[in-house]
């Protein structure tokens, strides 16, 4: 029992269970909640996945920014109709077969495929490899995600714009 | 803990995720299944890059990340705009495209 | 030109044959009326003398020539030709027809007076095609041409019992005609075919060497003739196919003179004369035709006992004569039985011109309303009598001798059976004639009555004799069947075949019997016709409804054809259409219920994705 394996365990219990929670909870604003502290659990497996500057993006994007914006939408949309917004489920038993059909094959496929052995050794610090890819590997992709995250703002502001 | 673990912690979120999208009657409610599902992804990808041993993987990622912001702040507003116009935020009431 | 018979026989054939084309061309010409009629007359009249001459040089004939061209070509010679084929019997028999022809054509000139001239255009083009095509029957030298002209000899008769087409009853008449004997045709066309299949060619010279030499196939053969002889049944009135030939009637009088007296009718006996060398082979056939032969001939005698109409009564003595005819043929001897069509052409075309004249005078054909027209017609009255005396069989004219001869050979066949029928036959045919002779030239005159029989085109006016353009051809045949007559006397015929020494005073009494019976009841009035009547009442009573025959035919119409096309509809309607229909409907509701997964809804197709997504995996996983 390592320390490896005891935070794995622990972190995927986090995971599984606030994701859980994320879809079964009445409330919506509870969900949100559930999801912020899911996406922190993701952030803790990324730290045991040595990928340390993606876990700190994960928190600061996902469970900062993400959760954030949803919180507004819900509270502008709240205010817009007066009344808590009823959410419960629909067809929850079909649903629930059909996601665990989808995991089952999903598990039957990890489990024979054949994948690599242990991790291979990897240095220390990542994150100015990371840049260093960001920058010169992958500097067209950076340069239209930066276009696509000016279009999606412009585009939130339209769709979003007071009604006159 | 080896590379199958992480594979199927993240078929698991993923499916929670897709079964959220599925049953939930609240847009943002399904919403939040499909942040779950690319969180899902997101695992996978960066699990499958440390087990290979190089970054490509994770620089995917951080791409996937952000996009994934820019997708739910637009959705939002979707969802903003319907219920301006449709007074509903219920996805069972979207149906103009039933044949 | 040489003046061999076979060329002067082509020439006899072609010549109507023009004026047909000239007529059916030059529709101006046509529509004038006389003018059109002057042209066909003109070539009836060239294409007689054409025949006789043909006729006078038969006698240099040694065997039969032929004149063929090639219609059909075959690697290994002509798979059917057309031509000419020049014999004792096609010679005298294109006489005959000539003969008839051109002189029905003048009588018609007067008989038809009153017709607009484009009808009378339309008559003349229509009776030059006739002639056209029953000489080609009678000249043909093979079974096809013989077939097409039978067929087309079929298509005119149709369009003269048609002529007043716009007579319901007259329209009908042609329709009944037509397909009655094209029933019969069916049969012939099925033994043609047959045949060739046997024999490998539709020559009759070469059939006919085979079929004296024994190299004809026994096996089928007599399904073959007795389908040629369905084809001559339907032409020639025999029991059953006879319907048609009361109604045919409703044409012009000179139309049933030459088609359903002369020669139409009789092409059918032609047939069986021209391959009686087969049906030789055939017993057991020949003695069907020669039943059926008597059968048609006593009932044809007795429906004509009951008749008013005056053409009827002589239409059903053509079919009688045409039964003694097949008896004949029946019996063996096809020479006596053509020696009888052949003076049967000539004295039966008298008597339906003489009644033309009568009608075309009184006005109507009821012979009930008619009487005492010696008075007024005497010339009429002396050639009716002339033919009436031919067909009672009196010795010394033309009729006599042949129908004796037809009794000997049905004697001498074997058939006594049907000798029994064709005396009593003979009884009643003098019987009837002379009944509608006393009624109609003797006794007290009749009011003059309305044009109401079939076909009289003329005035109410006091009765008188036919004018000169149509007395002519009725002294010309009254003359011919006296000549004939007393020549055959005269020249005593040679038989192949013995007559029995108490043939002729029978066949005498039969007929003075049936006059005197005539005489007794209808001119004395001392036989009351009523007590004849009531005698015989059953009878009389199925012979008014035509023995029904006409009533079985409409039976199996109605019950057979009509339930087989309304079985055969409801089948096109239920389940031809049936199926399409469930098919369509199917369709339909198939695509309204697949309709139904479309629900405008998101979350409904993210579970199509996912289920999609589950398949892919499994797919990749198992199957590759």
């Amino acid at each position: 029992m390592t320390a490896d394996v005891v935070a794995f365990w622990g972190l995927a219990v986090l995971l599984v269970g606030s994701a859980l929670a994320v879809v079964l909870t009445r409330n919506l604003f509870h969900s949100v909640l559930w999801l912020a502290l899911a996406l922190t659990g993701t952030a803790g497996l990324f730290l045991l996945l040595e990928a340390e500057f993606l876990a700190a993006v994960q928190v600061l994007l996902y469970a900062g920014g993400v959760v954030t914006v949803v919180v507004f939408a819900i509270v502008v949309t709240e205010r817009l109709v007066g009344e808590r917004l009823s959410h419960t489920s629909r067809s929850v038993p079909l649903g629930a077969i059909t996601a665990f059909g989808l995991l089952a094959g999903l598990v039957v496929s990890i489990a024979g495929a054949p994948l690599a052995g242990p991790a291979p050794a990897m240095p220390d610090d990542l994150t100015p490899e990371l840049g260093y890819a960001v920058l010169t590997r992958h500097v067209l992709p950076f340069e239209l995600l930066g276009v696509l995250l000016l279009v999606a703002l412009l585009g939130a502001i339209y769709f979003a714009r007071p009604e006159d | 803990m080896g590379l199958e673990a992480y594979l199927f912690l993240a078929a698991t979120v993923f499916a929670i995720g897709l079964f959220g999208v599925m049953t939930r009657r609240n847009t943002v409610g399904i919403l939040l299944g499909v942040e779950l599902m690319l969180n899902a992804v997101n695992i996978n990808l960066v699990a499958f890059s440390r087990f290979q041993g190089d970054t490509l993987g994770m620089v995917f990622t951080l791409f996937a990340i952000a996009i994934t912001v820019a997708e739910v702040a637009v959705g939002l507003a979707l969802v903003i705009l319907i219920f301006r116009t449709r007074r509903t935020a219920m996805a069972d009431h979207l149906d103009l495209l039933k044949g | 030109m040489t003046s061999h018979p076979v060329v002067l026989a082509l020439w006899a054939w072609l010549l109507p044959a023009g004026a047909f084309l000239v007529l059916a061309l030059a529709a101006p010409l046509r529509r004038s009326g006389r003018p059109a009629a002057y042209v066909s007359v003109l070539t009836a009249l060239t294409a007689l003398a054409a025949s006789l001459a043909a006729w006078q040089g038969a006698a240099t004939l040694t065997e039969p020539a032929t004149l063929l061209w090639t219609w059909i070509p075959q690697h290994d010679g002509p798979l059917a030709t057309v031509g000419v084929l020049a014999d004792a019997d096609s010679l005298v028999m294109l006489v005959l027809v000539a003969l008839v022809a051109c002189l029905v054509q003048v009588y018609s000139l007067g008989y038809l007076d009153h017709e607009e001239p484009a009808a009378l255009g339309r008559y003349y083009l229509y009776q030059s095609l006739f002639a056209f095509s029953m000489m080609g029957l009678v000249l043909a030298p093979n079974f096809v041409q013989l077939f097409i002209c039978w067929e087309l000899v079929g298509l005119c008769s149709y369009l003269l019992i048609g002529f007043w087409y716009r007579k319901p009853a007259a329209a009908r008449a042609a329709v009944k005609a037509f397909w009655t004997t094209k029933a019969g045709d069916v049969g012939l066309l099925i033994g043609i075919v047959l045949l060739w299949r046997q024999v490998g060619t539709f020559e009759f010279g070469a059939i006919r060497v085979m079929a004296e030499a024994g190299a004809v196939p026994l096996a089928g053969l007599s399904l073959i003739t007795f389908c040629l002889y369905l084809g001559a049944a339907g032409k020639s009135a025999q029991f059953p196919l006879h319907v048609w030939l009361p109604d045919a009637m409703e044409g012009p009088t000179p139309v049933s003179a030459l088609i359903h007296a002369a020669t139409m009718v009789t092409a059918g006996v032609y047939l069986l004369v021209r391959t009686s060398w087969l049906f030789a082979l055939t017993p057991d056939v020949l003695l069907i035709i020669g039943w059926v032969g008597a059968g048609t001939a006593l009932m044809a005698a007795v429906l004509a006992c009951v008749q008013t109409d005056i053409k009827r009564v002589l239409a059903y003595s053509t079919v009688s004569q045409l039964g003694y005819m097949m008896t004949a043929i029946g019996a063996g001897f096809a020479a006596a039985g053509f020696l009888h069509l052949l003076t049967h052409g000539v004295f039966k075309a008298l008597l339906f011109l003489g009644a033309g004249a009568v009608i075309h005078a009184v006005g109507t054909n009821d012979i009930t309303r008619m009487g005492g027209l010696a008075r007024r017609m005497p010339q009429t009255m002396i050639v009716f009598l002339v033919g009436t005396l031919s067909l009672a069989g009196v010795p010394l004219f033309a009729g006599f001798l042949s129908k004796e001869e037809v009794l000997g050979a049905t004697w001498a066949g074997g058939l006594t059976g049907p000798f029994v029928l064709l005396v009593v036959a003979a009884f009643l045919t003098a019987f009837y004639m002379f009944r509608v002779v006393f009624l109609t030239f003797f006794g007290a005159p009749a009011t003059p009555a309305p044009a109401t029989g079939s076909g009289a085109p003329g005035a109410v006016h006091a009765p008188h004799d036919a004018p000169a353009i149509m007395s002519g051809p009725l002294w010309l045949l009254a003359a011919l069947s006296m000549v004939i007559g007393v020549l055959f006397t005269v020249t005593h015929r040679e038989t192949p075949f013995d007559m029995p020494a108490w043939l002729m005073p029978l066949a005498v009494a039969v007929s003075a019997g049936g006059i005197l019976l005539a005489w007794l009841t209808y001119q004395r009035r001392i036989v009351s016709a009523d007590a004849l009547a009531a005698a015989f009442g059953p009878i009389r009573r199925a012979a008014l409804a035509n023995f029904w025959v006409d009533a079985v035919f409409v039976a199996v119409y109605r019950v057979a054809f009509l339930s087989l096309a309304r079985f055969i509809g409801w089948v096109d309607r239920y389940i031809v259409d049936g199926v399409l229909n469930v098919l369509s409907t199917w369709t339909v509701s198939a695509g309204d219920q697949l309709r139904r997964s479309q629900t405008g809804r998101v979350q409904d197709y993210v579970y199509g994705v996912a289920l999609g997504a589950i398949v892919l995996v499994f797919w990749f996983r198992w199957l590759l």
